[in-house]
């Protein structure tokens, strides 16, 4: 099953998340990625935190 | 030489046809012949649902492994005037189930549908045409639907003589109900080849059916049979009520129009497609810029077997490039010269 993890901006800000087969995935909404990922939320999933310091 | 005018089209004396809208992209389908791999390179794939293969064509499928798909898989010759076309091979004998779906499919984008006006008093007819060929004889099925999958138009097709190449057309007047999307980047057209479809998904054949319908009932199943084949090339949807002559056009033209949903960059003669050197104050940042602007902001990643050296680089995606971001440390995309550094994907 494939897993996020969050990135953040260089503000601190998620923008975008990391998929476990090593996309990554903007947040924008009509990217089909982007809903798969949404799906995947509503299912009651959490992603990993972002790493600190990007 | 003579011509004959059919209302909407002119019959050559060699046959051929000349539709109305002959001007620009008559073809809504983009990579129609089966030209551009660029995931694959002609490799055979087990897809999985939801995977593009060939260009622009997605694998749909509710079990796994039932079928590969391969540019020119079994190297058989094409129909005359093609080069390529896409080849898909059972990879079992699967006895599909009511809630089922195997299928390749197509979605148009809005933008290059808008001018049909499907869901409107004005809806044009069209006209989806293909050439086929299977190891399996009897009726087929495929569908139109729209983005929601609330509007769908089975169509079947009959495939008369195993392992040979055949022609088929269907014309479809055009919706005048349900909700179509105009002009915008999502989903047009859903252009459906089905392989074997549950009877959830199956109705009849020939009309507009309010629901998510993909094949007809009754349909062969080509993942029923394990090593059947099923290769399709030629796929053209155009306005009209006749399916006029394949609309061929370059090899650059058709990788432009397919690198709006899908782009690749290769590795370099120095074993590497992205550098991320050293600015002053920014850290190590390398920048790809798309050849063509993506439908929507892409998803990146590296791409066949290459490999970041150094950091993995923090991604930031947009519409017309990927930025590449390391703090501290330098990296560059590793892999042998010309074989694929980093993928971009914007697909419907």
């Amino acid at each position: 099953m494939l897993t996020y993890k969050l990135q953040n901006n260089l503000n601190g800000q998620p923008c975008a998340v990391i998929r476990s087969d090593g996309w990554t995935i903007p947040f924008a909404t009509g990217n089909t990625d982007y809903q798969k990922y949404l799906e995947w939320l509503a299912e009651g999933n959490i992603p990993e935190p972002a790493d600190q310091g990007e | 030489m003579s011509v004959s005018y059919g209302g909407d089209s002119i019959v050559f004396a060699d046959g051929s046809v000349q539709s109305g809208g002959w001007t620009g992209m008559r073809n809504r389908i983009i990579n129609g012949a089966m030209v551009i791999d660029q995931r694959n390179v002609g490799a055979s794939v087990t897809p999985a649902s939801g995977q593009y293969t060939i260009d622009r064509f997605v694998a749909q499928l509710s079990q796994s492994s039932k079928y590969t798909v391969q540019q020119n898989a079994g190297s058989v010759t094409p129909p005359t005037g093609f080069s390529n076309y896409l080849g898909v091979t059972s990879s079992s004998a699967y006895s599909v189930t009511s809630s089922d779906f195997f299928f390749i499919a197509q979605n148009i984008e809005g933008f290059n549908t808008a001018d049909l006006a499907f869901g409107t008093a004005s809806a044009s007819t069209v006209t989806l045409s293909f050439w086929v060929r299977s190891s399996l004889t009897g009726t087929f099925g495929g569908a139109l639907r729209n983005s929601a999958n609330s509007r769908s138009y089975p169509f079947s097709y009959t495939i008369s003589s195993a392992n040979t190449w055949e022609q088929k057309s269907v014309t479809v007047a055009g919706d005048t109900s349900g909700t179509w999307i105009g002009a915008t980047n999502g989903i047009g057209i859903n252009v459906a080849f089905s392989l074997g479809m549950g009877s959830t998904y199956s109705t009849t054949a020939g009309a507009w059916a309010a629901g998510n319908y993909a094949s007809v009932t009754g349909a062969t199943s080509v993942v029923g049979t394990n090593g059947a084949t099923f290769y399709i090339t030629g796929v053209q949807l155009e306005r009209g009520s006749t399916a006029s002559s394949f609309e061929y056009r370059s090899y650059g033209a058709e990788l432009a129009l397919c690198q709006r949903y899908y782009e690749v960059l290769y590795n370099s003669a120095d074993n590497a497609g992205i550098w991320g050197p050293y600015t002053t104050s920014y850290g190590y940042r390398g920048t790809w810029y798309f050849k063509v602007q993506k439908r929507i902001a892409a998803s990146v990643s590296l791409a066949g077997s290459s490999a970041w050296t150094g950091a993995t680089p923090s991604i930031f995606n947009g519409i017309s490039s990927a930025a590449f971001f390391s703090s501290g440390t330098p990296f560059y995309s590793a892999g042998t010269a010309d074989t694929l550094a980093v993928q971009a994907s914007s697909e419907l």
